[in-house]
């Protein structure tokens, strides 16, 4: 299975970073005359956002953001101001512009679901950025060449060349595919196209893989700074009530587009389970057969997973599905060694939260639809709340089917930040989904 | 003729030290040598006791006037004479003796057990304990199939039980004089073979009746049988003192399981339960009938209030098993 890293990009406590010294004598080219340009256009209108600790006046993150009005409005991540937003008491924000100005930020409004807030500062006349109508559109072109600025590790602002290569594919959120290397401490910086217009906004990039980096599109913070402009500002101490809200609109949102794409019933062996058929859920397999020594069971496995993740505070990453389904069959074990083989296989794992979330609690059964011809099963199922979003929980459903001796289907479905009836009817639908093979 | 007394003087751990047969009505117990038992106790008097026969003929010891007085054998409280008809025992100084009248029919004679009769048990309950472990173990293995494998944890087993019934055959023979090393061992094993038992039964029973909490905590009937083990291997060695020992024993025992119970609950409290299917059998060893899947949700309303109330309490902190994954 390939396992999907994405590094959110604010940098936090970046101690003895280890510097590859260049080579001596290496030519230097001259710089892009592009990139130039668009650096010099963009110097004023850039800013780095650092989070400080109230009562030791020193950061303890450090982002990116640029401004997009004349009167001090300027965008950056969630994930950037997200230690005060969760915590005004403990922290406060702080923004440094390239020209050494230094002034307190006030946070107007947030995005958790796509990653993006809306700062202001605290003087007016600047130079500011506009949003690109061509980005706002959608119809940018792939290959185009684009330019991320922002502070990579505390090291001082940085423009660097990219392309653009659309929005990832099967992916639920968007995201923009932008080939160049971004680094923590760039999070929330511009990124524009070479008429120095913002095409999005930076955010992730994939440790497992090379100038793998990904932007919010132009037009969730165009639409963010509207709102914000609209609207009443965020109460920073209603913040954090803010963020359970649009966890809770965003786990509809995303259960109520589940349920749309529709489910498919996909064979494992002498079972068959439903999967859902929405492009975004990337399934991988694999298989113990080639496994040495042989393996007295064989078991083959479907993972199958949103690939989302919403970045709530350091410790919550939640708004998950995964599916796990594994055919197990005996190859020479008996019905006693084989129970007890899929016995150590039936533990979910893979949520964590520690005590940001509840402890968990489960309930088991044997579970069997009368209606129609269907497999005994074990079922189990577990949850756990968080702490400071009200009616949102990690829920784990585990099943294993229990009619036949030396072969069994395990199956798992597990939900990161859902309400209980999205996990209930999920659930019920997964678990009606279990039969037998034709 | 029926005169004859014996008087027994028994020496400071209750072994009889000598013993004289009188064959005259009565007889004189002191330090001096004019008397007929003669005692070397520095707090015995020289002409501190004396033995007679009543009107009945029953025999009674008297005080001669001593300094430090005549006692029952367990007694504390001074007597001047003591009838020696149902407990033939008295203490004067610091020594005790016992008096018995010949006309006194002996206890009968206890049958001999048949020689090896304990080490025949302890042989076939090794022969169960070893067959059931191969077994249990047997029905588990699900790697490569090797009789190394499955024969180790048996040799330290084996070890493990051979060294316990041998500290209490030490005990034994300190404190019974013999060691039964073979009587140790039978009631070892009979533990062990409870303890199988009790720990499958545990397990069987919280598969068929899908009741994790049973698996969870049917250790603790454990320690209800090591209590009872310990009980069985003070018994043999002799009923003296046995509450005392039980007594600690209880203790300890209560202790560890207090310990143990101590450290779960405090792993339930700070990450709950796991989400795992517990302990599989086959399909056809279930006992309860199962619930429709929308019993099985509706259950998972009650999961819901005891993390909603979860919620409610402040986050377990502190106390040794404190971790959080996600510091």
């Amino acid at each position: 299975m390939r396992i999907a890293f994405a590094a959110l990009l604010a940098s936090a406590a970046v101690l003895a970073a280890a510097q590859a010294p260049v080579a001596p004598g290496a030519p230097s080219g001259p710089l892009s005359s592009a990139a130039e340009q668009v650096y010099e256009m963009a110097k004023p209108r850039i800013l780095q956002v650092r989070t400080l600790v109230h009562a030791a006046g020193r950061q303890t993150t450090i982002g990116s953001a640029f401004v997009v009005s004349a009167d001090g409005y300027a965008v950056t991540n969630y994930h950037v101001v997200s230690r005060f937003a969760l915590d005004p008491k403990t922290y406060r924000l702080e923004y440094l512009a390239p020209d050494g100005g230094k002034g307190e930020l006030r946070l107007l409004a947030i995005d958790v679901a796509h990653d993006l807030a809306v700062v202001k500062l605290d003087r007016a006349g600047l130079p500011y950025f506009e949003f690109e109508p061509r980005a706002l559109e959608g119809k940018l072109p792939k290959g185009e060449r684009i330019y991320a600025m922002g502070n990579p590790l505390d090291l001082g602002f940085t423009i660097v060349e990219g392309t653009n290569n659309g929005l990832v594919d099967k992916s639920y959120d968007e995201r923009i595919h932008f080939s160049g290397a971004i680094n923590p401490g760039m999070s929330g910086g511009p990124v524009t196209d070479s008429d120095g217009r913002i095409v999005g906004v930076n955010v992730a990039k994939r440790l497992d893989g090379e100038q793998v980096g990904f932007l919010v599109p132009a037009r969730f913070a165009a639409a963010l700074v509207q709102r914000a402009r609209a609207g009443a500002p965020l109460r920073v101490d209603k913040a954090r009530e803010e963020v359970g809200r649009q966890l809770q609109a965003w786990q509809a949102g995303f259960y109520q587009r589940l349920e749309k794409e529709g489910f498919r019933d996909s064979t494992f062996g002498g079972y068959r389970g439903l999967e859902s058929a929405a492009p975004w859920m990337t399934c991988w397999a694999a298989t113990n057969a080639d496994q040495v020594p042989k393996p007295r069971v064989s078991i083959d496995t479907t993972r199958c997973s949103s690939g989302t993740g919403i970045f709530v505070s350091d410790r919550i990453l939640t708004g998950r599905v995964d599916v796990i389904y594994s055919y197990h069959q005996a190859i020479d074990l008996n019905a006693f060694q084989f129970a007890h083989e899929l016995a150590q296989h039936a533990a979910a794992s893979g949520i964590d939260g520690g005590r940001r979330l509840t402890e968990q609690s489960c309930s088991d059964d044997f579970v069997r639809d009368e209606r129609g011809a269907r497999p005994l099963l074990r079922a189990t199922w577990c949850m756990r709340a968080y702490r400071e979003f009200e009616g949102l929980y990690n829920v784990t459903l585990l099943v294993a089917t229990q009619d036949r001796e030396r072969e069994a289907l395990l199956a798992q479905l597990t939900m990161q930040g859902v309400s209980e009836s999205n996990a209930l009817a999920l659930g019920r639908r997964f678990l009606e989904g279990i039969r037998w093979a034709r | 003729m029926g005169a004859v007394m014996w008087i027994e003087v028994l020496s400071r751990h209750g072994e009889v030290a000598s013993r004289s047969r009188i064959d005259a009505p009565q007889a004189h117990v002191g330090r001096a040598f004019d008397n007929d038992v003669v005692v070397d106790d520095p707090h015995v008097a020289p002409h501190h006791l004396r033995i007679v026969r009543d009107a009945d003929g029953a025999l009674v010891a008297e005080d001669l006037g001593s300094v430090n007085g005549l006692y029952a054998e367990h007694g504390a409280e001074r007597v001047p004479r003591l009838a020696l008809g149902g407990a033939p025992g008295q203490r004067i100084g610091r020594t005790v003796r016992r008096v018995h009248d010949a006309a006194r029919p002996g206890a009968p004679e206890k049958p001999h057990l048949r020689p090896r009769a304990h080490a025949a048990w302890a042989a076939g309950l090794a022969i169960a304990v070893v067959g059931s472990l191969l077994l249990v173990e047997w029905l588990a293995i699900t790697t490569e199939r090797s009789w190394n494998v499955m024969l180790l944890p048996i040799v330290a087993f084996a070890a493990f039980v051979v060294v316990w019934s041998g500290m209490w055959a030490l005990l034994s023979h300190l404190f019974f004089g013999q060691a039964r090393f073979a009587l140790q061992l039978r009631i070892a094993l009979t533990g062990c073979l409870a303890f199988l038992l009790w720990d499958q039964l545990g397990e069987w029973l919280a598969y068929g009746l899908a009741w994790r909490e049973l698996d969870d905590y049917a250790s603790f009937g454990v320690w209800a049988l090591l209590a009872a083990l310990c009980y069985g291997h003070l018994l043999s060695i002799g009923p003296r003192r046995l509450p005392i020992a039980m007594g600690i024993i209880v203790a300890l025992l209560a202790s560890g399981a207090a310990i143990q119970f101590a450290s779960k609950a405090e792993t339930r409290r700070v990450v709950g339960e796991r989400a795992t299917l517990g302990e599989l059998k086959p399909p056809r060893f279930r006992i309860v009938a199962p619930a429709t899947p929308e019993r099985f949700l509706q259950a998972s309303d009650a999961t819901k209030r005891a993390v909603d109330e979860a919620r409610k309490r402040e986050p377990p902190s502190g106390g040794p098993l404190d971790f959080d994954p996600s510091d």
